[in-house]
């Protein structure tokens, strides 16, 4: 998996890129070589940005956006942590709860829509489903298999100590597990952010799917690319803290 | 759920050895159990009319559906077959197409420090956009064809393959190329019979995420302006309210996500069989 490393210390060497590209971008703009009707240039995106669309509408589909993924990534992902740790702890379970969970697994959250939509109509309901559903599976599997790949001297040695019950659960088996399960929480998040993108393209009236929607059905192709790039950066950003939160501060001891 | 005198225990311990000796129901023997007591659960619960056969058509509705789909297909006439083969074909291009600009572009970058960092930013950055999010602007540009699909697909591949195929040559030890050097080889010798079997198994694991991803967009992707493939089946069926034909379409959607996801599995096995273990990347 890649880290976000944008802040380096040899500024210049890294932003190189990104100059060129925007000026690469800028020149094919200037020249016309593609009609700047459906292919804005970096100024032109940067005017939108500043003048076509009011800061408050700009935070207000962000806010929107933020609190539909933030809810359906905390249902789906302690649905799946919980039903994860269970089915790793209670063997029985798990071979049992696994039948369901393969079948259903290789299934993309987007597949989900047309069937969200019948079952809880247009509203928050169904967005709120899919996202949920994007971060269940990557959180369940990897917490499941977390689980069960715990080192079994673990166990003995708590066991040898006098451990047992809810407490060898919460003091050995979760703590050893959580590094599997940070990893699936963060896939689970990319998940979750990307299908919240594709249920607001699909409906919705607020968000950040919604407003590059809204470019295209006006037909200003900067408001989309402006949308685009909001997603881009929320996404980054929100990965950025998810993993300097859970990896570098919390799970220090495991990923260094 | 185990009776409370059965207690909680950890899945190792000192019971595993007596178990193995004695004879072990297989563990997908209870899961299937699972599935068909969920299944009949789920019959029942409709007969009995506490769920609605219209939101959740029974399995005894959803096998008939599955054979009318198969026989007379949906929207009719279009069966399941050529819904199949559109969206592999469309997987195929779009995959193959980021395939071939991603892996020489991404050595290329990869054997260059300098480069590596200043294509870092972009890089990371068209990665975290949603592919989904494209749609909008890929019919703006293209309108709703077939070349927005796959330009979709190959979007969603293509920084996938490229951050693998930088990270697989960054990875190639030191060493191997010193060693290389020392013997007098040339430095197409070095990159075709050094740097590129080094980094084969890392680029085979990206090509295994981005298939996965590939899948995941292509589905979104038919769900506007085409009517045929997967995605366009399920769609087309919540037009209709014909909650069977998208129930039993994800089942086809679930069967070849299953299939699609293993098959780079398999082929890895095959054709790069000093691969021990790679990295899993889950999805």
């Amino acid at each position: 998996m890649n880290e976000p490393r944008l802040f380096q210390r040899n500024l210049i060497a890294s932003w190189a890129g990104v100059i060129v590209v925007l000026l690469v971008w800028q020149v094919i703009n200037a020249l016309e070589l593609v009609n700047p009707g459906i292919f804005p240039g970096p100024l032109q995106i940067a005017d939108t940005a500043l003048h076509r669309f009011p800061l408050a509408d700009v935070l207000g589909h962000v806010r929107a956006s933020m609190q539909r993924v933030i809810f359906g990534f905390l249902i789906g992902g302690s649905l799946g942590m919980v039903l994860g740790i269970a089915s790793g702890w209670y063997r029985l379970l798990g071979k049992f709860l696994w039948g369901p969970i393969e079948i259903l697994r290789p299934i993309p959250p987007l597949a989900w829509i047309p069937i969200a939509l019948m079952w809880f109509g247009l509203g928050e309901q169904s967005k709120v489903f899919i996202i949920s559903l994007g971060a269940f599976f990557p959180v369940i599997t990897s917490t499941y298999s977390g689980m069960r790949r715990i080192d079994p001297m673990l166990f003995r040695a708590a066991q040898s100590v006098g451990l047992k019950g809810p407490r060898l659960l919460l003091k050995i088996a979760i703590p050893a597990a959580l590094p599997d399960i940070a990893v699936g929480i963060r896939v689970g998040w990319s998940l979750s952010f990307g299908s919240l993108v594709a249920a607001e393209v699909l409906a919705a009236n607020k968000g950040l799917g919604y407003m590059v929607m809204y470019g295209r059905e006006v037909g200003e192709v900067e408001v989309i690319v402006y949308g685009i790039i909001l997603i881009g950066l929320l996404n980054l950003l929100t990965d950025y803290l998810l993993y300097n939160v859970l990896f570098k501060r919390q799970l220090k001891w495991h990923f260094g | 759920m185990p009776s409370s005198s059965d207690g909680p225990r950890p899945t190792f311990g000192p019971r595993l050895a007596r178990r193995a000796r004695s004879f072990r129901v297989p563990d997908w023997v209870y899961g299937l159990a699972a599935v068909l007591f969920l299944l009949g659960l789920w019959e029942f619960a409709v007969a009995q009319e506490w769920i609605s056969a219209f939101r959740f058509p029974p399995p005894s509705k959803l096998a008939r559906t599955f054979e009318a789909l198969l026989e007379r297909g949906f929207p009719r006439g279009i069966t399941t077959d050529v819904h199949l083969k559109a969206t592999l074909q469309r997987i195929l291009q779009g995959y193959s197409a980021a395939a071939v600009l991603a892996i020489p572009l991404g050595l290329f970058i990869g054997s260059s420090p300098y480069l590596d960092r200043a294509s870092m930013p972009v890089i990371t950055f068209a990665r975290s956009v949603a592919t989904i999010s494209l749609l909008p602007l890929a019919v703006a540009w293209f309108g709703v064809g077939e070349f927005t699909r796959i330009f979709l697909i190959a979007y969603g591949c293509f920084w996938i393959i490229l951050t693998n195929a930088v990270e697989a040559v960054k990875g190639v030890p030191r060493q191997y190329l010193f060693a290389a050097q020392s013997l007098g080889a040339s430095p197409a010798q070095i990159f075709f019979r050094v740097m590129l079997p080094a980094s084969l198994p890392r680029i085979f694991s990206g090509m295994r995420v981005a298939l996965g991803m590939a899948f995941l967009v292509i589905i979104a992707a038919e769900m506007v302006g085409t009517i045929t493939g997967l995605g366009a089946l399920i769609m087309e069926a919540r037009n209709f309210y014909r909650t069977d034909v998208t129930m039993v379409g994800m089942l086809f959607i679930a069967i070849i996500g299953f299939l699609l996801a293993h098959i780079l599995g398999w082929l890895e096995r095959i054709l790069l069989p000093w691969v021990s273990d790679l990295e899993e990347v889950q999805r």
